[in-house]
């Protein structure tokens, strides 16, 4: 640590000299220490994949999910720490829930994040409170709006994206991300590279195994968020699986 | 003399002079706005319209009110039942859905309008007396109509007559009405509906007011009392 | 000692209703409020509006007071007429009034009518009808000359000309048959008046002086009275006999005989020093 952040580390609500907020750095450095999550906008939909890091053999399989349904019609993985995270996701929930009722209508998902951020950032003012550790990743298509996708930061920030990863290899995905051309692909084809981007960013010496978590809202699916279909996954999964093989065979 | 007699040996009834006592005087009445309202979806947008009389007991209060309301840009809306409670609910709405636009940063759905006024149509539905059309046009679904009577209940309908002179012109509506129809069609539909009801509904006159509105934004119209339909000279 | 003095609870006080009930089992009637059974009205003229009122307050048959003060107060540029019961009409004014003013100071701007509107039919809706006070509210703003009329349910309605009150039928016929747009205040006055006084002449409940407030841009001509309709008529005749115009036909005296003279005196002193 550096000399100058000392003592001005203690709460979120005391700004260190040069202008910064400490604890949500730190918050923003617990998001970087969970497994990967990545999102995806194709033309016709949103895409989600999930490094889920399984940290023992005796958890059983599927437990702890980190794709959620904020309502039938948005998606949203996380990364973080997960019990912030589903913290986060409930007040997502609530918030959708309560707009249903009161307006009769499903939740655009640009007042919903916006919604999200304001909470998260509230997190960021006070010195009795602990900002999020977690991130998260929105996304929804409907018939007017096509595919959104956004990303929410422990500092309350939002931006919308066309391709976005969190978590522990956000560099690396990011740059594999940026080789596809989001905007021509479809979603069936960029599930495919979804799971492909989460095995190649997967550092199998560090963290030894784990499970992989595909979802995607597209026109295909109505507009609801859904876990992709049993066939999908694994042909998916095949083809990340073959192309890690390919490139190491070539390397 | 003994001041306090006994009101039995008394030939005058005075439980008579009570009763008209505890009767509100009718200028004390509330208003009511006995009405007919009505609404219809055409081709590219809606025609919402009503007459324009207000009642208290048998006194016309107000023989050119406005029926059809502002609720947002393209979101007009029709009231019935009584003025106090429909006005009130008006006021809130409108308050309401301007700050939701505000938030949103785009015009209302008329779905999410007609939502809000069924809310508290329901919520306060033994307190209140509304019955209330909404009608309007937006991006997503075009023009439509919703009604909101008495108990609560919301329900999208392609054509919508009520108040007491709406009972009148169903049987006009069902025989009439045709899907899509042009703008001019549209007009003359409802202008032709709300006179008829206006003709035999003692609680319903004045003129006609409709508000046209599709894409473009709205028309107000007025059709002055000498200028209704006169079906009884045909 | 309280550091906070208790704040009295708002609302209506029920406990009249008590003691209504006891009076009205042992055979009596209970109080009634005093109600201006009334004639007011509104209309609006070419550069401004014009109020009138009567001045007549009943309770039951009787005239409570004959110079009752209807046009009420709200802010420098707003007036408000008043009937239904005159507490209320007096209480809801005087507050809103106030608030009127508090607003003013806090936006330093001339207040526009449609506050006192809004201010109005929000208190009545909240009430129920059970604040009787049925209002003609005019007044001059940035936007110009505004008319408005609250019934005690809380609605309103924006007009160029109304009425209210017992006498509002008549003054209406008035209004229906002679109102034109953009009158001036000379001809508004006139139509103001034989309104006000159709009501006076034809409704039971409203009686007495006419009252008049003209508001237009330029300030406030508040006339009390602005005529005194209904003046005591002047007899034409004497009725006071000349002496002597009856004749005395006998007389008979009878003398008053003085049988005892007693004179008591008394011992105390009255007491004086409260």
């Amino acid at each position: 640590m550096s000399a100058i952040g000392t003592g001005y580390d203690l709460s979120a609500s005391q700004f260190s000299p040069d202008g910064r907020v400490f604890q949500v750095e730190y918050a923003q450095k617990a998001v970087e220490n969970s497994g990967t999550a990545i999102a995806l906008r194709a033309k016709d939909g949103v895409v989600f994949a999930v490094e889920k890091l399984v940290t023992s053999k005796l958890y059983e399989t599927g437990a702890n999910k980190r794709i959620f349904n904020i309502d039938r019609h948005i998606g949203c993985a996380v990364a973080g720490l997960l019990a912030d995270a589903r913290a986060i996701v409930n007040v997502a929930n609530d918030e959708a829930k309560d707009y249903r009722s009161q307006y009769g209508t499903e939740i655009p998902l640009k007042y919903l994040k916006d919604r999200v951020a304001m909470y998260m950032h509230a997190y960021t003012l006070y010195s009795a409170l602990r900002p999020f550790g977690a991130s998260l990743l929105l996304g929804s298509w409907d018939k007017f709006e096509g595919p959104q996708l956004y990303c929410l930061d422990p500092s309350g920030l939002s931006y919308g994206y066309f391709g976005i990863s969190i978590g522990k290899a956000k560099q690396s995905a990011k740059t594999e991300i940026e080789k596809i051309s989001l905007k021509d692909k479809t979603c069936s084809e960029l599930i495919k590279e979804a799971a492909k981007i989460i095995y190649i960013v997967h550092d199998e010496i560090k963290d030894k195994s784990f499970e992989l978590e595909l979802s995607w809202v597209s026109e295909a699916t109505n507009g609801r968020h859904e876990c992709v279909p049993q066939e999908v996954f694994d042909e998916a999964e095949k083809f990340a699986k073959d192309a890690l093989k390919h490139d190491s065979d070539s390397d | 003399m003994d001041v306090s007699f006994d009101r039995n040996q008394s030939s005058f009834d005075f439980n008579t002079v009570e009763a008209c006592d505890n009767v509100t005087p009718e200028w004390l009445e509330p208003d009511s706005t006995g009405t007919t309202i009505m609404a219809v979806e055409f081709a590219d947008g809606v025609v919402i319209g009503a007459d324009s009389r207000a009642t208290r007991g048998f006194y016309v209060s107000n023989r050119v009110s406005d029926k059809v309301n502002h609720v947002s840009d393209h979101i007009y809306c029709c009231r019935s039942g009584s003025a106090a409670d429909t006005q009130a609910i008006l006021d809130t709405i409108r308050y309401h859905l301007s700050f939701y636009e505000m938030e949103l940063g785009e015009p209302a759905l008329v779905k999410v309008a007609a939502n809000l006024f069924k809310e508290m149509c329901y919520t306060y539905r033994d307190q209140l007396t509304a019955g209330i059309i909404v009608a309007g046009w937006d991006k997503r679904y075009g023009g439509q109509v919703y009604s909101i009577p008495l108990g609560g209940m919301m329900v999208r309908q392609s054509a919508i007559a009520g108040g007491s002179g709406g009972t009148y012109i169903y049987g006009y509506i069902d025989k009439f009405y045709k899907p899509r129809m042009t703008r001019e069609e549209c007009i003359k539909f409802v202008i032709e509906g709300i006179s008829l009801a206006m003709e035999r509904d003692a609680s319903s006159g004045g003129v006609i007011r409709v508000a046209i509105i599709d894409k473009e934004g709205v028309e107000k119209k007025i059709i002055a009392g000498g200028d209704l339909p006169k079906f009884h000279e045909k | 000692m309280a550091l906070l003095p208790d704040l009295p609870k708002g609302g209506f006080v029920f406990e009249n209703f008590q003691r209504n009930e006891f009076l009205k089992a042992k055979g009596f009637r209970a109080p009634k409020a005093t109600k201006t059974g009334t004639t007011i009205v509104g209309c609006l003229v070419k550069d401004g509006v014009i109020l009138g009122a009567d001045t007549r307050a009943t309770s039951g048959s009787v005239i409570a007071d004959k110079y009752s003060d209807k046009i009420h107060y709200m802010a420098k540029n707003i007036y408000c007429c008043g009937a239904g019961t005159a507490a209320d009409t007096l209480y809801v004014t005087r507050m809103v009034s106030s608030n009127l003013e508090l607003h003013r100071l806090n936006t330093n701007r001339v207040v526009p009518v449609i506050c006192a509107l809004r201010m109005l039919k929000q208190h009545l809706f909240r009430y129920q009808g059970y604040v009787s006070a049925a209002l003609v509210l005019a007044g001059v703003d940035e936007d110009g000359a505004h008319l408005y009329s609250v019934t005690p349910h809380g609605s309103s309605d924006k007009l160029p000309f109304t009425t209210m009150g017992s006498g509002s039928l008549a003054a209406m016929a008035v209004f229906e048959t002679r109102w034109k747009p953009n009158m001036t205040i000379e001809e508004g006055k006139k139509l103001v008046r034989d309104s006000v006084a159709a009501g006076i002449f034809n409704d039971l409940g409203s009686g007495n002086n006419i009252d008049m407030c003209i508001i237009t841009r330029d300030g406030v001509d508040y006339m009390r009275p602005y005529e005194e309709a209904n003046l005591k008529g002047q007899r034409l005749n004497s009725y006071v006999f000349d002496k002597g115009a009856t004749p005395i036909l006998t007389v008979h005296t009878i003398p008053l005989e003085v049988e005892e003279v007693m004179v008591r005196h008394m011992d105390e002193t009255m007491d004086t020093s409260a």
